[in-house]
């Protein structure tokens, strides 16, 4: 089988330290799902995708310091900016990610 | 998380057993965040949650979502702040059915794979149904494609997890087969055919063998999205795009 929580026990039992973010809630248009799932990995090389772009970017950004700390958070991703050339996410919506460390010897 | 509770959720992951993990997402304690439990429909929960008085409740909705099938974040106020805990269900990805070998199953079965669907491809001639035509199938069956279908309703086999997709090389055999899995749950039955050619077999199906005509009203046919498809490969985009609508709950897919 070849699930998101295989590809995790994949870094784990290499011994890696990864964040895994999860997106536990949205409101308006987003571009992706609650459930959708990433792995964060401190060198780059991540899987999964929690939406792209610059929310994503952010959520990268926030993982790299959970892994650091093992202190989870929680990224809100607004892209509910005005639709100008200026702004970078205009789906409309707010989503929340989770952002937890994940680690161990298996 | 600890390394336990993933090799238990992994282990009920490859036994299509449905599981949900709990994970504590808010709560006014740090310490408590990023806690886990795995619930099962069947077992006792497996939980590191650490809620106290709050913890059976926690458990036993988790335990709902997961009977819904759905992702859920639970809200509880608690008297020194609120307490959140998202619920991810984990259910057996869904299967795509290609019955029929042909010109059409190979893009479907690659466009399925993409979107995540495990892939059966059924077809009574081994030269069609083999692995070289379909390397990125999990299963390849070259089998009787009446006496199969009957075997899978007998077995159980085709539940509200299955979309199957009729496209058989000859009209008769769809037929056959689609008398065979009339009275399954079924998430999705697809019928290739024209217009024409369906309103009269199923015409022919309701007046001379007295089947209700209500029982078709469920078969996508003709199959897939309107789109105007000419080539297998447009013909099979069609066919997936009504397969996620129906998967989606986009109204039931039909148009």
């Amino acid at each position: 089988m070849d699930t998101f929580y295989h590809k995790l026990h994949e870094y784990l039992r290499s011994g890696e330290t990864v964040a895994v973010a999860t997106i536990t809630e949205v409101r308006g248009s987003v571009p992706r799902e609650v459930g959708a799932k990433m792995i964060i990995h401190p060198l780059g090389q991540h899987y999964g995708t929690v939406g792209g772009g610059c929310g994503e970017g952010d959520v990268i950004l926030a993982a790299l310091d959970v892994i650091q700390t093992g202190q989870p958070a929680t990224v809100r991703v607004d892209l509910t900016e005005d639709p100008t050339m200026q702004s970078l996410g205009v789906c409309g919506g707010i989503f929340n990610v989770f952002v937890e460390r994940w680690q161990g010897q298996l | 998380m600890m390394p336990p509770l993933l090799s238990s959720l992994i282990t009920s992951l490859e036994a299509h057993r449905p599981v949900a993990l709990a994970t504590i997402t808010a709560a006014p304690e740090a310490a408590l965040l990023g806690r886990h439990a795995l619930v099962w429909l069947d077992a006792e929960p497996l939980s590191e949650l650490g809620l106290g008085n709050l913890e059976v409740q926690v458990l036993a909705d988790a335990q709902s979502a997961l009977a819904g099938r759905v992702h859920k974040t639970l809200t509880y106020p608690t008297p020194t702040g609120q307490v959140k805990v998202f619920v991810e269900v984990q259910h057996r990805p869904p299967e795509l059915i290609i019955v029929g070998a042909g010109h059409i199953a190979v893009p479907l079965a690659q466009l399925g794979k993409l979107c995540d669907f495990t892939i059966t491809v059924l077809d009574d001639r081994p030269q069609y149904a083999n692995r070289q035509r379909f390397p990125q199938a999990d299963n390849v069956l070259a089998t009787p494609l009446r006496e199969t279908m009957r075997d899978w309703v007998a077995a159980g086999r085709l539940d509200t997890d299955s979309y199957l997709v009729l496209v058989t090389r000859g009209h008769q055999h769809d037929v056959e087969c689609l008398l065979e899995v009339l009275d399954t749950p079924l998430a999705y039955i697809g019928m290739i055919g024209s217009k024409r050619r369906i309103r009269t077999v199923f015409d022919l199906l309701s007046r001379g063998q007295g089947i209700p005509a209500t029982k078709f009203t469920r078969v996508h046919a003709p199959i897939g999205l309107d789109i105007a498809a000419h080539t297998p490969a447009e013909i099979a985009v069609a066919i997936m795009a009504e397969i996620i609508a129906v998967l989606r709950g986009a109204a039931d897919g039909k148009q």
